[in-house]
């Protein structure tokens, strides 16, 4: 039963359309820029807009409309595909990203949203061939099967190990609480998440 | 698939002895092949790390889903809304004038009767092929189609009511089928105790994380697909038929895929549909299910309901067992399971199946078909029966177990595990303990086959170069087959793991049937050992005229090949390999029944906390003691357990597809409100793998699964001295069972 991460103060899914509630007025959505304009919202689209995205160090140009997830962006525009995509709505936490040192739910996060924002995916962890540590003990404890979750599993342990090195089984736990396996790779992935060895990859990426 | 556990429905695994009914016919004169002795192993049994770890750890292991081609499409599916419904007409017109729209496809045909109905929620209707994954939904919405809504049976009680409207041609349920032996009534007028009750396990989803899907592209007539897929050649022979293309035609392959569970074994609708659509369009098209398509359409384990009466004798020997049985796997499929499970035999039996359809996503072989639910009916009952003899649990299943085999070494395995788990300290049924937490121990069996595919076919090859490459058309679904296909060729060179290639994932290479039925690691280790011994043994006979000595003489061993008495004497690998000159060597080889075997046996004992008043339970402890034949690696066999237990408390606790009982519709098709277990709810999980390492190797994907929620369920009225006889255990259900048995109820 996964917990959900906390939403950013910015724009996401559900802050979108609890918005769109408070004005009353499907034209919010559908209509023009400037109807929304007059409403006093600061409104794209909803053609697509150009937009720039920092990934992994690396500043990326395109050209997205406003519904586009930041995890589709970086998926089905920039081919960065270790992030997956599994529920879909802010559930299983397969799409985990930092975003400016939080981890979030990138199908729940707009791409328009992540603009001027340090993004992180489980790509930027590598230095050369070499595993991040937490990679390393992912596979040397076996904190895997089938691998689909994985990358966001790595991902929110290396967001925790970034902030507290030296977690408490607890911690962990409160930390993994919003990731999903369906194989059943959690109690090795504790092990590798609790592994001191994990904690000596600083930050990276 | 060639497995007969596989169809969910089979009764095969009712068979009285825990031998399997296929039983490999007994060789004649030595084996061909062997499996090195134990003392020689250097990988075999040990923990091996698994070769696609850093792959998947980075992200860089491209699945299914995460593929792309030049040009490719983005495809989506018009679902049925609908439980029930027939489709008047379908117009594709404005959805096909939409910019970036590519290709469009009715999936319905109106003007004929039996094509025109859908019969389930998520039924595909239509599907449309465009430059981005937006403009696909945005086109989605613009089709327009009249529905005549249906009334649906979204219930098993509608479908049995004699006034139901007649919905599946071939009945809304199915003749009762009976079996039986012995006199059960005789037996049970004859027993010291007799419990009766209605027992019930839920339909359970797969929940796979990649969802099923596939990418399609053409060329002329030609067709490659990547297919999320549990079996490359099955997809192959599925896709060809339908498709009506000859299957030299078309290559599948399956480098990673995210979960199947069973439910990845047959043709997969999209990927026929992403074909069409890619020739449409001349483009390649990928497909993949929404999450909700998931949950809808791609399986799921049927419901199971059993109305027993079950009876004992006063020393405990079980006496009769008579049951009326039924369930539901959704639109027109089946939904048997094993009963009496055939951990305890019962002299006496009668059962009298019926299997109802309902308008419901069909079923699909899930983990263990059957099992969990016949296991839970059968290890409640234990539990109640021996209640009633004020007998422990653990030994009144001690005294009803058949008679010890290799692959029935149940009585052993409890023996150990009651050790390991503390059981002498369990209290008798009700925890007497003041405060509202209660704590309980309950324990269950498991049995499976797990037997190889006969038809397994697999090259292994030598390059001069001294690379060596074993070639098999099976795949990794995320057991770590990749990485036993690579154990097993390195074992046999005497090479380390980082020396040879596991070539996989492919119909490219040989034969391999689906990942299922825990069939795959007795399909792939055979035959890979066989393979790789004729391409050794062809290597021996390059290199021994040069050492002076007979073939037969040589060992490959420690990256050398040199005589068995006299290490000295002898080549490196790679000096070995020039010898080859230009010609690599190339050797086929077929399954070998004597590498592999057949049956497992496995125990598994819960320790649980109950809150009587949320009716919360928390497992804190599963100890398992399991066997699989001969073990080959050891940590991913450790994790396949592991995560079986994990599956199997989202089975006894959370897990559950819930139907609107007016219109057949699905409440929590996501991942929100469909609980899979989470890192929390994982408690201490202690495993013992029995290696039988003179054995051959056995399957054990599957049989860790089957337990767990029945030592939960038992753990559970061990604490509260209710008993819930329905899966899964809820904090309602717990409640209800409490209240219950204040009431003097069950």
């Amino acid at each position: 039963m996964a917990r959900r991460k906390t939403d950013e103060s910015g724009f996401s899914r559900r802050t979108f359309l609890k918005r769109v509630g408070a004005t009353g007025a499907a034209a919010g959505v559908l209509g023009t820029t400037a109807t929304a304009k007059a409403q006093g919202v600061n409104a794209v689209g909803p053609g697509a807009v150009p937009i720039q995205l920092n990934v992994n160090g690396q500043v990326h140009q395109l050209e997205v409309e406003p519904r586009v997830t930041l995890l589709d962006a970086l998926r089905t525009r920039l081919n960065i595909t270790g992030v997956k995509r599994v529920c879909d709505r802010g559930a299983c936490g397969a799409c985990t990203m930092i975003v400016d040192n939080k981890t979030i739910y990138a199908c729940s996060t707009l791409a328009i949203e992540a603009q001027g924002k340090a993004i992180r995916t489980v790509e930027s962890f590598t230095q050369g061939t070499v595993l991040h540590p937490v990679q390393q003990a992912f596979c040397d404890h076996d904190g895997l099967m089938c691998g689909f979750c994985t990358p966001g599993f790595v991902t929110s342990v290396v967001a925790l190990l970034e902030k507290n090195p030296k977690p408490t089984r607890e911690q962990a736990l409160k930390a993994l609480d919003g990731n999903i396996c369906r194989c059943g790779t959690y109690v090795r992935v504790l092990e590798a998440a609790l592994d001191p060895k994990s904690a000596t990859g600083g930050r990276r990426g | 698939m060639a497995d007969q556990q596989q169809t969910g429905t089979s009764p095969a695994s009712q068979t009285a002895t825990p031998q399997a009914p296929n039983q490999p016919p007994a060789q004649t004169g030595p084996p061909k092949f062997n499996w090195p002795p134990p003392a020689d192993r250097a990988l075999i049994g040990t923990s091996v790390k698994r070769l696609d770890g850093p792959g998947k750890a980075t992200g860089k292991a491209k699945y299914t889903y995460d593929i792309v081609r030049p040009g490719m499409l983005y495809a989506r599916l018009l679902d049925s809304p609908y439980a029930y419904a027939r489709v008047k007409s379908i117009d594709l017109s404005a959805a096909e004038k939409l910019p970036g729209v590519k290709a469009a496809l009715a999936l319905k045909d109106p003007s004929k009767e039996e094509t025109s109905r859908v019969f389930y929620q998520g039924e595909e209707v239509a599907a449309v092929a465009a430059t981005t994954e937006e403009i696909a939904e945005d086109a989605i919405r613009l089709i327009k189609v009249d529905w005549e809504v249906l009334p649906a049976l979204a219930t098993i009680e509608q479908a049995r009511r004699p006034d139901a409207p007649k919905v599946f041609p071939k009945g809304n349920f199915t003749e009762a089928a009976l079996s039986q032996e012995g006199n059960v009534e005789e037996a049970l007028k004859n027993s010291a105790h007799v419990i009766e009750g209605l027992y019930a396990t839920q339909v359970q989803t797969h929940t796979s994380l990649e969802t099923h899907g596939g990418l399609c592209e053409w060329d002329g007539d030609k067709l490659t697909a990547w297919v999320s897929t549990q079996g490359v050649h099955a997809s192959r022979e599925g896709v060809g038929k339908a498709l009506g293309v000859p299957q030299a035609d078309v290559r599948v392959i399956t480098d990673y895929m995210g979960g199947g569970f069973g439910s990845k074994l047959g043709t997969d609708i999209q990927v026929v549909i992403a074909a069409r659509l890619a020739k449409a369009a001349s483009a390649p098209v990928k497909l993949m299910c929404t999450r909700k398509e998931e949950h809808l359409v791609t399986g799921n384990r049927p419901s199971a309901f059993a109305k027993v009466r079950a009876g004992v004798d006063a020393e405990g020997k079980l006496t009769g067992f008579d049951a009326e049985t039924w369930g539901t796997g959704g639109a027109g499929q089946g939904a048997n399971f094993p009963l009496p499970y055939q951990v305890y035999p019962v002299p006496h039996r009668r059962r009298l199946h019926t299997d109802v359809y309902i308008n419901a996503g069909p079923q699909r072989a899930m983990r263990a078909p059957g099992h969990p639910q016949g296991c839970f009916v059968h290890e409640v009952i234990m539990d109640e029966l021996a209640d009633r003899l004020r007998m422990d649990p653990l030994e009144l299943r001690l005294r009803n177990l058949p008679p010890e085999a290799d692959n029935a070494q149940w009585g052993k395995y409890f023996k150990l595990g009651a050790e390991k788990f503390g059981w002498a300290k369990r209290h008798p049924t009700g925890d007497a303990a003041a405060g509202p937490i209660k704590r309980g121990f309950g324990c269950a069996a498991n049995r499976w086959t797990g037997q190889g595919n006969r038809n397994t076919k697999a090259i292994c090859e030598i390059m001069p170069d001294g690379g060596v490459v074993a070639k098999i058309g099976t795949q990794d679904i995320g057991t770590g087959t990749r990485t036993i296909v690579a154990i097993v060729a390195a074992e046999t060179m005497g090479l380390p793991l980082e020396a040879v290639t596991a070539a996989i994932g492919d119909t490219n290479y040989p034969f391999a049937g689906g990942s299922g039925g825990s069939t795959t690691v007795g399909s792939v280790t055979s035959t890979v050992r066989a393979a790789a011994e004729t391409a050794r043994d062809a290597l021996f006979a390059k290199v021994a005229p040069g050492l002076g000595v007979e073939p037969t003489m040589l060992v490959a061993k420690n990256g050398r090949i040199q005589v068995k008495n006299d290490p000295s004497k002898g080549l490196a690998w790679k000096d070995a390999c020039k010898l080859l000159g230009t010609e690599p060597i190339s050797a086929p080889a077929d399954w070998q029944a004597n590498l592999a075997s057949v049956g497992t046996s496995g125990v598994q004992f819960a320790d649980v906390e109950v809150d009587i008043e949320t009716g919360i339970t928390h497992v804190k402890r599963v100890v398992c003691v399991q066997d699989c034949g001969m073990l080959v690696d050891k940590l991913t066999a450790e994790s396949q357990i592991i995560g079986a237990i994990i599956m199997g408390l989202g089975f006894a606790l959370f897990e559950n597809r819930i139907l609107d009982r007016n219109t057949g519709i699905m409440v929590n098709p996501n991942m929100e409100w469909y609980l899979v277990p989470g890192i929390s709810d994982v408690p201490q999980i202690d495993v013992t793998i029995v290696d039988q390492p003179t054995r051959g190797v056995v399957g054990l994907g599957e049989p860790p699964v089957i337990s767990t929620a029945a030592a939960v369920a038992n753990a559970v009225a061990n604490a509260t001295g209710a008993r819930v006889r329905g899966l899964p255990l809820t904090p309602q259900a717990v409640l209800t069972a409490i209240e219950q048995a204040k009431a003097g109820g069950t």
